[in-house]
């Protein structure tokens, strides 16, 4: 029946039932693969999963570096700072868009322009500027999420507030400031929240890319490194941390929100 | 001589080549309670928004206490239809948002936080007890999506009213409501009235002055002490204009004052709601300009009723 309502037990079992069978596959499709060829390192086994995952845990014999420790602390280390930048800058000049038609209507093309540039077809023009290191990394997600967000902010503060709400607030005693703050803000945030969320998957998928390319620790790099030697073991670890890594940004991100525009819930 | 709280002069409004108001002249006194009917399209919205100051007339003039209205300010509240309330806000810090908004700055709220937090809790026990007055105690945690369109209306009114603005408008607050549930707000505005009438018996300034807009004609007669009609269906021939030159004031006329709860005797209203209908909404008569705008003549005959009486 279309729509009909599940219990949260059905829901929970489906959702673990997708994973185990998900599991179940890997492991029907390793298991062939090592018939054919026992040293196969393509599919790996839960045992070749499980050495690998020490491997990438523990400190390397010859370096004495923990990869798993080391790539991340890298690769987060630059989402989290061009995510902030970006979001940072990007809300504010969001808001004042949709606050003054003037500034909306100067930055708005452009904007619009910068939003449909892939930021990886940058990364030419990013390597000559700002080289090969943390602040190229960091400029190319800037570019990623800036226009993106203020666009939808800025379509956020100018279309979802309705006029009757601003007007309201001007007859209550609101300044500027505060309209702009204490409604239009207030009001668009669970939007721009939930906007941040979408960033998350492109911003990491620019930066990944990038460490592939021109990288010398993060996991972008290592997964491009592993993937040539055929230690899969690596690469499919690696692949369920990142997984994981934006499961939880997710989630946090909708927790801010749950506590933070609790009346967004319940409408 | 009365307290005049609101002046339209001469107010006329439109965009590009479509006329909308012409020469609006409008004056209400402290105290009442004025509606305003008219047929859809004839610009009730357009000159409450001249009056609120949020779209200014493009000529002409609005006052209020004689101070011309170039803005949105605090001296004027405003109560809609739809968009009553802040969503992000409970019921209580809907009607607190006002005190907050008009007694502190942003920059005393973030760099004096330590005095701002007891006067924010001044302010919220100040809402949450109008609102128990209201009889709204037990909703005052609530936010606007928990609650019924009644309740979120009595909260706006309650919003505005924290304010004590000078005058008060209502933009048909109450279209979208059930009988009952309009029936209660109704008795809500007529306490009010009451409250003005003592306040003048007493010697004091009526508190409440309210213009509401509303395409109910019985709503219209039983609420306010006074009608006005804007319509555009008259006479502008007569007037010697060479086109439509757009709405007007054609009828203005003193209305029955109630009693809250009072049991409503249609016969009393009857009279009054077909003069309305055939002046103000019937597109085939056309009254001159002047025929039945009559309130300040009545007033001045001793005709006038509530805070208008003699």
């Amino acid at each position: 029946m279309i729509r009909k309502p599940i219990s949260h037990r059905w829901k929970v079992g489906l959702g673990v039932a997708a994973f185990v069978l998900l599991a179940a596959g890997y492991t029907v499709l390793s298991y062939r693969q090592h018939v054919r060829n026992p040293d196969d390192t393509l599919i790996p086994t839960w045992s070749q999963l499980a050495d690998g995952l020490v491997r990438i845990t523990t400190p390397n014999e010859r370096s004495q570096e923990v990869w798993l420790w080391d790539d991340a602390r890298a690769t987060l280390g630059r989402l989290a700072t061009g995510l902030l930048l970006g979001v940072g800058l990007g809300i504010p000049l969001g808001l004042l868009m949709g606050c003054y038609r003037k500034v909306g209507a100067f930055f708005q093309p452009v904007l619009a322009f910068l939003a449909k540039v892939p930021p990886s077809a940058m990364l030419a023009v990013f390597f000559v500027m700002v080289g090969t290191g943390f602040e190229m990394y960091v400029t190319m997600m800037v570019f990623g999420v800036l226009p993106s967000l203020a666009h939808a902010v800025y379509h956020a503060a100018s279309e979802d507030v309705p006029d009757e709400l601003i007007h309201k607030a001007l007859t209550l005693g609101a300044d500027q400031f505060e309209v702009a703050y204490n409604v239009i803000y207030k009001h668009i945030l669970p939007r721009t929240l939930d906007a941040i969320r979408h960033q998350i998957g492109p911003a990491m998928v620019y930066l990944l890319a990038a460490e592939m390319l021109v990288g010398s620790v993060g996991l972008g790099y290592r997964m491009r490194l592993q993937a040539r030697l055929m230690d899969m073991s690596t690469v499919y670890l690696y692949v369920v941390f990142l997984g994981l890594v934006g499961l939880l940004l997710d989630y946090s991100l909708i927790w801010t929100r749950r506590r933070l525009c609790p009346w967004f819930e319940k409408e | 001589m009365h307290d005049i709280v609101l002046e339209c002069r001469g107010v006329s409004h439109w965009f590009g080549d479509k006329k909308v108001l012409f020469d609006i002249n409008l004056r209400v006194a402290r105290g009442q309670i004025a509606a305003l009917v008219g047929p859809s399209g004839c610009g009730k919205t357009t000159l409450f928004r001249a009056i609120l100051g949020t779209h200014p007339p493009r000529a002409g003039e609005v006052f209020i206490n004689g101070a011309p209205v170039t803005t949105a300010t605090r001296d004027c509240g405003i109560v809609y239809q739809k968009y009553s309330l802040f969503p992000f806000l409970t019921a209580e810090e809907n009607v607190a948002f006002g005190l907050m908004l008009d007694g502190t700055s942003p920059q005393f709220r973030l760099f004096q936080f330590w005095k701002w937090r007891p006067l924010r809790k001044a302010h919220i026990e100040q809402a949450a007890a109008l609102l128990k007055k209201l009889g709204l105690g037990h909703a005052v945690k609530l936010y606007p999506s928990e609650m019924s369109g009644g309740m979120c209306q009595r909260v706006a009114i309650a919003q505005a009213l924290i304010m004590k603005p000078q005058i008060l408008l209502l933009d048909e607050p109450f279209g979208a409501l059930d009988e009952s549930t309009r029936e209660d707000l109704q008795n809500m505005i007529l306490e009010l009235y009451r409250e003005n009438l003592q306040a003048k018996k007493e010697g004091r300034k009526p508190p409440y002055t309210i213009v509401v807009v509303t395409h109910e004609l019985n709503e219209a007669i039983y609420v306010g002490d006074r009608v006005a009609g804007l319509s555009q269906y008259w006479n502008w021939e007569a007037a010697g204009q060479p086109e439509h030159p757009g709405s007007t004031i054609i009828y203005d006329a003193v209305a029955p004052v109630f009693e809250p709860h009072q049991e409503r005797d249609d016969s009393v209203i009857r009279d009054q709601r077909r003069e309305l209908r055939r002046v103000v909404f019937d597109p085939n008569y056309r009254p001159r300009r002047d025929e039945f705008v009559r309130f300040w003549r009545e007033c001045e005959s001793g005709l006038g009723t509530g805070v208008m009486a003699t």
